[in-house]
């Protein structure tokens, strides 16, 4: 082991542009994606033929014949096939966590090169036979004898015909994530107006970063499209009114409905990867460094009972507990940070998270602090538009911000700082600081 | 014309009088690739589905040419029992699949073989005037003559490229196998929807029969392109893919594919108990 650790150095990146579901990609598989993605960032540095430390990649919608899907996405792209790779699932969590997981072992020494990568289809999603189907299934294999056989194929019911489809509903509560989400906005008073206005900030930033050129060098064309199908440029507070509430209406006697399709992301189709490396192999490439991964930070929450002293947590408010430990850890106050770039889950989820941070009681009792983190400048929020305006195919997320951030950082300047935070489903919350180069 | 209609124009026209000679006529249409069918075509031969065509995928392109060419009576050749021997395909640059293409198709060395006669048909592809694909696919009637060309060296030395060894009885590549494929019985079928191929030799053991084969087989192409998929990524970007067709490969059928890497490019064939279903090279290409 080395005696001290470096900082991995994220190189760039490169993504898809994000298709809303049932659209330009409807045809595409995870692994159709996460190859182009790959061949695209491959063919952006220069990496044809070339043996990478390693590959960490991930999806969350994942059909049971994509095991080692990241590994079999490698063999199929211009990567050389003695690049190994391996699949991390954890929700949207999953594209953060897989550049932490590289930036590690490039921080160790254990590698010198990897890359991060996530991918998601709404559109290709696995579905499964009927569980109960599935158990006459297993019986019928187990039967040794024509009579246990028989038996078995006794318990088939035409019901168990209807298969088994992916929903976006937690296990344990039964509650979509945007039921989860209203829940929470409610209880942070989230109003209807603020999430549009945040909505609309998206689209706009999402559409200028587009307008000066500066996805040009982050996303590779595919299938026909050339930006994010569900950037809406024109967007506006006032089109956004007229959207009604999809998630919430049966909660605070009618003041929980402020969540509509205009404020919450939609399923989206896509892939994100993102080049790390030392900043001796970048350099041996003669490849840039943008910035440099500072540390990270994982937090879960329960939100299924809560305990003596509180009720359960959102299921989306990991980070708010996750960034004061990362914060405390690196002795940095969050004001210290030039741009935030915090996942919209939902616009209330950034709403809710920056409500969290700003409340002197909730820092005392849930944060266990003196002060509140205090409020940001809202003008380093999101700055080149996050998910509301992109879609959010899950596991791509990750990719797209830490490449995006990184490049930000670096045109601000070496030592500009930049927070990744980023909410998952069961509760958890990836969080990570970059540092431009 | 519908591919299945011109099918049936060739079964009624495969009996009678027939032209001597080749037809001067070329072909051409314009073509827009659509992307839901390069999809499809992707799935079923194994490529990722993105957006550079697979070098074997504007086949489909100039093949409606090929069969509206063979169909009729000016065509010395009757379309039906016409046996696919060899393919040759050039890609000079990677071809995007937005790209306006414009498809030509012509027949050429229409010539004596020891077993009868064989015919090479012959596309071309271009995008905004530049050359971007050649195929030439070469058919044999069993039992048919043509008239001999001096200019035209006979058969089999007029093949369109040099066989090392006679692929139906020996196999091309050493080593040992690089996939075992499990081709199922819908093989046939589902390569014949992407690609308006319905001859009804690939559709069903029954159709097959009639025409004098056990079962149904599959289609030369579709086992040309399932070998090009399995080296997807370790391909040149503009490539020579030239293969002869051995045995039939009947479905189901369990064969092996064989990959050899060479200094430009690949050997590769794919067999079943020794026999060769396909042998062939894949070069790197000047452009």
């Amino acid at each position: 082991m080395p005696k001290t650790a470096r900082r991995a150095a994220v190189i760039g990146g490169n993504r898809i542009p994000f298709a809303r579901a049932n659209g330009a990609y409807a045809q595409a598989s995870n692994r159709d994606m996460l190859i182009a993605t790959l061949d695209g960032l491959v063919a952006r540095f220069g990496l044809a033929g070339l043996r990478i430390g390693e590959v960490a990649g991930g999806a969350v919608l994942k059909h049971s014949r994509d095991r080692d899907l990241t590994r079999e996405s490698v063999l199929g792209s211009r990567l050389s096939p003695t690049t190994p790779a391996y699949d991390v699932q954890q929700a949207c969590g999953t594209g953060l966590e897989t550049a932490i997981l590289v930036a590690n072992k490039i921080a160790l020494g254990q590698i010198e090169s990897g890359i991060a990568a996530g991918v998601d289809t709404a559109s290709d999603a696995p579905v499964a036979v009927n569980d109960d189907f599935r158990r006459v299934l297993m019986q019928l294999n187990r039967a040794r004898s024509l009579g246990d056989r028989l038996r078995a194929v006794a318990g088939i019911r035409p019901g168990q015909i209807v298969p088994e489809i992916p929903q976006n509903a937690e296990p344990r509560t039964g509650l979509s994530m945007g039921e989860h989400m209203a829940l929470t906005a409610l209880q942070w008073k989230i109003s209807r107006e603020a999430q549009d206005e945040l909505a609309v900030a998206s689209h706009h930033n999402l559409a200028a970063a587009y307008d000066r050129g500066f996805f040009d060098d982050l996303v590779t064309p595919y299938l026909g499209l050339t930006r994010d199908a569900n950037l809406r440029p024109d967007s506006s507070v006032e089109k956004l009114a007229k959207l009604k509430p999809v998630f919430g209406k049966g909660i605070g006697d009618g003041t929980g409905a402020t969540m509509t399709a205009g404020n919450s992301t939609p399923l989206t189709d896509g892939a994100s990867a993102v080049l790390l490396g030392s900043d001796g192999w970048a350099a041996e490439h003669k490849l840039p460094v943008l910035a440099h991964v500072v540390d990270a930070e994982t937090a879960a929450v329960d939100f299924v009972h809560g305990s003596d002293t509180h009720g359960p947590d959102g299921l989306l408010t990991a980070p708010v507990f996750a960034v004061p430990r990362l914060l405390e850890r690196n002795g940095l106050t969050l004001q210290d940070l030039d741009y935030y770039e915090i996942h919209e889950a939902f616009a209330s989820t950034v709403l809710a998270t920056l409500a969290a941070w700003e409340d002197p009681a909730f820092a005392k009792e849930r944060l266990g602090l003196d002060a509140p983190l205090g409020p940001i400048d809202r003008s380093k929020l999101n700055v080149n538009g996050s998910s509301l305006a992109t879609g959010h195919p899950f596991a791509a997320t990750g990719g797209r911000i830490v490449a995006s951030l990184a490049k930000q950082l670096h045109e601000k300047g070496p030592g500009s700082r930049g927070l990744i935070s980023i909410c998952a489903a069961e509760g958890q919350g990836v969080v990570a600081i970059l540092e431009g180069a | 014309m519908r591919l299945g209609t011109l099918y049936a124009k060739a079964a009624l026209t495969s009996v009678g009088p027939r032209a001597h000679t080749l037809p001067d006529t070329q072909l051409h249409r314009s073509a827009t690739v659509d992307r839901a069918h390069l999809a499809g075509y992707a799935r079923v031969c194994g490529f990722t589905v993105g957006d550079t065509l697979p070098a074997t995928y504007p086949h489909l392109l100039a093949f409606p040419l090929q069969v509206e060419l063979m169909a009729g009576r000016s065509f010395p050749l009757p379309l039906p029992g016409l046996v696919h021997v060899a393919n040759r395909i050039t890609v000079h640059r990677p071809i995007d699949a937005s790209e306006p293409l414009d498809v030509g198709v012509r027949a050429e060395r229409f010539v004596p073989h020891p077993k009868g006669a064989q015919v090479d048909l012959v596309g071309d592809i271009s995008a905004g005037g530049e050359r971007v694909w050649d195929g030439r696919s070469t058919y044999l009637a069993r039992g048919a003559t043509a008239p001999a060309d001096p200019t035209i060296p006979t058969a089999p030395a007029s093949r369109p490229f040099p066989v090392r060894e006679s692929a139906d009885s020996r196999a091309r590549v050493d080593g040992s196998a690089t996939a075992t494929w499990r081709v199922d019985a819908g093989t046939g079928r589902r390569y014949a929807g992407v690609s308006g191929d319905v001859n009804p030799i690939h559709l069903h053991p029954l159709t097959a029969k009639a025409f004098g084969f056990p079962r149904a087989i599959a289609h030369g192409m579709w086992t040309a392109a399932h070998a090009l998929a399995a080296l997807e990524g370790r391909l040149p970007d503009a490539l020579t893919y030239e293969v002869e067709f051995g045995r039939p490969l009947l479905l189901p059928s369990i064969v092996e594919l064989r990959t050899h890497a060479v200094d430009d490019g690949w050997d590769l064939d794919v067999t079943s108990r020794g026999k060769a279903h396909l042998a062939g090279t894949i070069r790197r290409s000047v452009g």
